[in-house]
């Protein structure tokens, strides 16, 4: 599969954002992503699918290296974001991780008012200089999110009251703030209604513009509406990477082929 | 009979009804098992119920009231005036019950003879002597109408162990006729048994409300009896603590309540931040292998009785602190000091908050720490600003418990804080507290009857209230906050 | 969705730096976690050496409290001085006074002394005499008491030395303390130094700091934790007897029988806010109820333990709640299903179950009971107490007795430096017992450890 992928890579024409070459993560003995090679391209949204437990959670959790807080996962093979090795002795996880944002399964807002969960990224990474700032930063990240005029008269008041496609979309708003640079989103829908997932999904698709964002979905709908590529991973490995398009009418795979009409997952 | 061979009987009566009401049950039955409503064992352990909880019950009234009649009847030795005066009544009670317990001794030890006993009159010579012979001391000597009332008391008490022994058995043995009668194979015995059973359980299970009923009622009418021959306005709100048992007390809460409260503000500048500091570590940063080591050695400070932080702060926190601190800075020659007792009562208390703090970090979920570091944030930044502030009610309220338990702790500061009652800022001062003047007005042989005794009750109250308002704050405040992020 | 396009472009972008250069807020964040990391290592590290410090400094103090300087000699029980009618007569022997054994003794001493050639310059015969501890003739008499077949034989015995020359052995008393000192003079330890080179005086293990009851200021050599071992002993057998079964009675009723109402409620919030309540507040109700009200004796046991079981109950019933939850619904159940009542299926297959958890739980329990002292001061245990309380089934405890912690609080308080030492070892002892009461709660807790 590995010279699969390097094929496919050199199929794409766009400047790709991060490059992945021979990913391994291991959890303790358990062999969790083997040999995973792949490029994410910037101003794209790239989706992750296929069946649970196929790491690809696991993977994208490496792209910011949220997995160092587990202390039994290790993680070799080399991840560049625009030619800079995330694994390199010299990178601070923190600075990574202001680059690299991230939107989780469950909407995490913190127990603080919507305008300190929005303005937390800015103030610790020392984005604004004053307080006319920091309100411009947080009004401009609410209404990329879609949500000021929702929460506009009550920015004081505590983030864990929203409804939970509001907390989701705060918790988007809240990582937009610190300007990174790609986003993953790790099934950011999964825990919303039909109603609350639409509006994320149509946000993801206007973020585009201004971020590589990488979702990871277990919905093959979602996939599709709101990808311009996919990756299809099974056991651990990755078993395609194409434009969504590609993947979804004609998949060089039996495997894709079986996942997208819904013979496994 | 004394108590011993009641109970003996008792136990005897049981085994017996046990074997018999098994026995009759079944051959009610005609030794068809199945035939029966209940087990064998049921009707047993009925006859065992009928037999002894009734008598226990009877005889545990018996020996309650029995006192107090007695009490009643001997008013009759002594002027109206001395009856009514409800302390020099119990002074003289227990004068009587001091001079009938060494009859008993005398007795008992052949010095002299149950007649001698009840016929010894004062005119004949000291009684106190005679006592003394025997190895009972008494502090004055016995006046006739002591005397006299001690052997009536004798006598009564005599006539009352006859009494009480003979309701005993006879309820005893009615219980265990009437099991014994019942029992047939259609009596329902094991419903009875169970039922019992159940009363016991319930029984137990208000003890506790007994234990805080007694605490408040014993408490608050010692503090009443305090209050009047103290003004309530004067202890509350005097500035000073000089009790002097020939009289003209001072007994102001004021310069206690201060040292108190100053020694626990102590406590908690030590406690708090090298408790929770000590959370955030090991619930945060060590590994799982420190973690297991070091929780349980942090633990240990718990498991270590107050007396023996009482001795450290008397034989080396003090001194350190005197030579290294108080008297370099010229600040005071004493040991015994606010920050002796605090430091320690603060090492005390490290473990209290750690353990409590780090059940609470640990209760925080994961995906609000994930969703700071995904964020970029450090771990400390992330500990700060996200995890303690969701920990925040559980850890105010843990404090809050830790100041409490500061405020009623009496073995340090007994042995690490001073004597002295003063209303003043130097920490390095000899200052006192509530409990460590509850221990002093309440140790050594003392009657309870002068306020200089009965304070120690009416700061007993203060302490119980404060103590009991902290917690229920406590609660009230992590309910609170709790309400507020579900 | 059309707020983004009235976004305006005024936010500031975040420089685009490399992910390999620490920026200078980034080393400024990065020191300030390194604090507080640290401050974290700092927290831990002062509380395991204040805990090391204070563990240390009790037993390098409390640790000589079983050595004892002791002066061995022969001694002839002249018969003429101790029986002089000659008869055995327990009455007679008897009138011999401990003065007269204190003769007996000084002499003896002073023989040895000159027969070993070891002089006694400087010193006049009472202040050689004096080196002997003062409780030494009272232990030779009761020995002599015990038994009369001893008089009129020579035998080498061992007695205490005074106090002050036992801490010269052990450092605690110099030729510089001994000046200003009125209890001993500088010749006197001259002497001692000589007499340990004579063989006459030395350390020797001291049993009689576990058996010997309390004594007074002036002979702490003497004193022992005998009563309150035996005190705290008494209470801690009582307590189980009475804490055990209101406990898990209590813990039944509340787990599996009682419905949810404002009783039980008041119950439980009850039992949570009497674990809070600071223990000397138990005194003064043990004080009221069980002395003042009760009229049971002052110091004795009983009360004690009537105290402490009320103190430890709150905690016992917690414990035995939560072994009590730990067994699975399904077994309940099973046995329901069956058709056992609800009573039988809690004695027979719930409480069996639960019981290991009950047990290690009051083991953990008594073992912070045993450690309490601030409740027992008040119902008088913290008086001098000179006889071991009588047997259990003689009604020892109502005997007067004083308990471990106690003893070292009240030693503690008196002014002779000696029981400082005395103090740190009853500790000792204390903390043996404690560290016996949960490793025994340890092992049982693996030996039954379950998971359903």
């Amino acid at each position: 599969m590995n010279d699969m992928s390097t094929a496919e890579i050199a199929a794409t024409t766009a400047p790709a954002k991060i490059t992945a070459r021979n990913v391994q993560v291991y959890y303790g003995a358990t062999h969790a992503i083997k040999n995973v090679s792949v490029d994410i391209l910037d101003k794209a949204v790239t989706a992750f699918i296929g069946p649970s437990g196929c790491g690809k959670s696991t993977f994208l959790r490496c792209i910011n290296r949220m997995n160092d807080t587990i202390s039994v996962c290790r993680v070799e093979g080399k991840i560049e974001i625009e030619g800079e090795d995330i694994y390199d002795r010299r990178v601070d996880p923190v600075q990574l991780r202001a680059k690299v944002g991230m939107v989780f399964q469950k909407p995490n807002p913190f127990p603080k008012s919507i305008y300190d969960n929005v303005a937390y990224g800015p103030k610790i990474h020392g984005l604004t200089r004053n307080k006319a700032e920091l309100d411009e930063v947080v009004e401009t990240s609410l209404k990329k999110a879609a949500l000021w005029n929702e929460v506009k008269d009550r920015l004081a008041s505590p983030g864990t009251g929203l409804s939970g496609g509001q907390q989701q979309r705060l918790c988007i708003a809240r990582a937009i703030a610190t300007h990174p640079e790609v986003l993953l989103m790790d099934e950011p829908c999964s825990a919303l209604d039909p109603i609350a997932t639409a509006q994320v999904e149509e946000l993801i698709d206007e973020l585009r513009s201004q971020f590589s964002v990488v979702i990871v979905t277990h919905s093959m709908q979602q996939a599709a509406r709101v990808s311009q590529r996919t990756a299809m991973f099974h056991l651990g490995e990755l078993v395609e990477i194409d434009a969504t398009e590609t993947i979804f009418t004609n998949p060089s795979h039996k495997k894709t082929q079986d996942y997208i009409t819904g013979r496994y997952g | 009979m004394p108590l011993v061979l009641i109970f003996a009987f008792l136990a005897v009566l049981a085994v017996a009804g046990y074997v018999l009401g098994r026995r009759r049950a079944l051959a009610s039955a005609d030794g068809n098992i199945r035939a029966l409503h209940s087990l064998p064992g049921y009707y047993g352990w009925h006859a065992v119920v009928m037999a002894v909880i009734p008598a226990v019950l009877a005889l545990a009234v018996w020996l309650i009231v029995q006192p107090l009649v007695i009490e009643r009847q001997l008013s009759g030795f002594f002027p109206p005036e001395i009856v009514a005066d409800d302390a020099q009544r119990t002074l003289v009670m227990a004068d009587v019950r001091r001079v009938a317990a060494g009859l008993d001794v005398a007795v008992a030890q052949g010095a002299l003879t149950a007649d001698q006993a009840d016929r010894i009159r004062t005119e004949f010579g000291s009684v106190r002597d005679r006592l003394a012979e025997v190895g009972v001391a008494l502090g004055a000597e016995v006046t006739p109408q002591v005397l006299a009332a001690a052997q009536d008391y004798r006598a009564l008490a005599a006539a009352g162990g006859i009494g009480r022994t003979i309701l005993t058995i006879v309820i005893a043995l009615a219980g265990f006729a009437y099991a014994l009668m019942v029992t047939n194979k259609d009596f329902r015995a094991r419903n009875r048994v169970e039922s019992v059973v159940l009363a016991l359980l319930v029984l137990a299970s208000t003890i506790a409300i007994l234990t805080t009923v007694g605490i408040v009622l014993s408490m608050l009418s010692e503090s009443l009896r305090f209050f009047t021959m103290y003004p309530a306005s004067e202890f509350f709100f005097g500035l000073t603590w000089s009790p002097n048992f020939r009289g003209n007390s001072e007994l102001g809460l004021a310069p206690l309540l201060w040292g108190t409260l100053y020694i626990s503000l102590v406590s908690m500048i030590v406690a708090v931040p090298i408790g929770l500091f000590a959370a955030i570590y090991l619930a945060e940063y060590a590994s799982p292998q420190t973690r297991a080591y070091v929780k349980p050695l942090i633990e240990v400070i718990a498991g270590i009785p107050t007396v023996v932080f009482g001795l450290f702060a008397l034989v080396t926190v003090g001194p350190f602190l005197r030579d290294w601190f108080a008297q370099p800075t010229g600040l005071g020659n004493s040991g015994s000091s606010v920050m002796t007792a605090g430091i320690v009562i603060g090492i005390l208390n490290i473990p209290f908050i750690s353990s409590l703090a780090d059940d609470i970090i640990n209760a925080v979920p994961q995906s609000m720490r994930d969703g700071s570091l995904g964020l970029g944030a450090t771990k400390s930044e992330t500990i700060r600003q996200v995890v303690l502030p969701a920990a925040l009610p559980g850890i105010v309220g843990a404090v809050l418990l830790a100041a409490s338990r500061a405020i009623g702790e009496t073995m340090i500061v007994t042995m690490g804080a001073g004597a002295a009652a003063k209303l003043d800022l130097n920490p390095f001062e000899a200052m006192t507290t509530i409990t460590v003047k509850i221990v002093s007005q309440l140790t050594g042989d003392t009657e309870f009857n002068s306020p200089e005794t009965l304070v120690a009750f009416a700061l007993g109250m203060t302490l119980f209230v404060i103590t009991l308002g902290l917690n229920v704050f406590a609660l009230w405040i992590v309910r609170k906050y709790r309400e507020q992020y579900e | 969705m059309s707020d983004i396009i009235a976004t305006g472009a005024a936010v500031p972008a975040r420089p685009k730096n490399s992910i390999l250069v620490e920026d200078k807020l980034m080393k400024k964040r990065n020191a300030a976690e390194a604090r507080f990391k640290a401050y974290g290592i700092a927290a831990i590290a002062i509380s395991l050496a204040t805990l090391a410090i204070m563990l240390w400094t009790i037993f390098s103090d409390g640790v000589s409290a079983f050595r004892q300087a002791t002066l061995t000699f022969p001694v002839t029980l002249d018969a003429a001085k101790l029986d002089p009618q000659g008869a055995r007569n327990p009455a007679d022997l008897v009138k011999v006074t401990t003065v007269g054994y204190g003769t007996l003794l000084t002499t003896a001493f002073r023989a040895h002394l000159q027969e070993k050639g070891v002089s006694t310059e400087g010193l006049d015969d009472k202040a050689v005499g004096d080196m002997i501890s003062k409780a030494a003739p009272a232990q030779l008499r009761d020995s002599v008491l015990a038994n009369p077949s001893l008089i009129g034989t020579t035998k080498d015995i061992s007695v205490y030395a005074t106090g002050r020359i036992d801490g010269f052995l052990k450092g605690r008393v110099t030729m510089q303390t001994a000046e200003r000192d009125a209890n001993v003079s500088p010749e006197q330890l001259q002497l001692a130094d000589r007499l340990r080179e004579a063989g006459i005086l030395k350390l020797q293990f001291n049993s009689g700091f576990l058996t010997n009851t309390d004594a007074s200021d002036q002979r702490p050599e003497a004193s022992g934790l005998g009563v309150a071992i035996i005190g705290s002993l008494y209470m801690m057998a009582l307590v189980a007897l009475m804490v055990l079964p209101v406990g898990v009675a209590a813990s039944i009723y509340l787990e599996e029988f009682a419905p949810k109402n404002r009783f039980t409620d008041l119950i439980e919030v009850n039992i949570s806010n009497l674990a809070a309540v600071p223990s000397i507040v138990f005194g003064i109700l043990g004080l009221a109820i069980f002395i003042n009200f009760a009229g049971l004796p002052q110091s004795s046991s009983l009360v004690g333990a009537l105290v402490i079981t009320l103190m430890t109950l709150p905690t016992i019933i917690i414990a035995t709640r939560a072994a009590l939850r730990a067994v699975p619904p399904s077994i309940r159940d099973a046995a329901l299903g069956v058709g056992a009542s609800k009573m039988q299926t809690v004695f027979h297959h719930v409480l069996p179950l639960a019981a290991p958890g009950i047990l290690t739980g009051t083991i953990l329990g008594l073992a912070s009971a045993l450690g309490e002292t601030a409740p027992l001061l008040l119902i008088g245990m913290v008086a001098f107490v000179a006889n071991y309380p009588a047997g259990p089934l003689e009604g020892g405890v109502m005997d007067p007795a004083t308990a471990l912690p106690v003893q070292v609080y009240s030693w503690a308080a008196r002014s002779d430096p000696a029981f400082i030492e005395r103090s740190s070892g009853a500790i000792i002892v204390l903390l043996f017992f404690l560290v016996v009461m949960n490793a025994i709660a340890i092992l049982l807790r693996r030996r039954f450890e379950r998971r359903w």
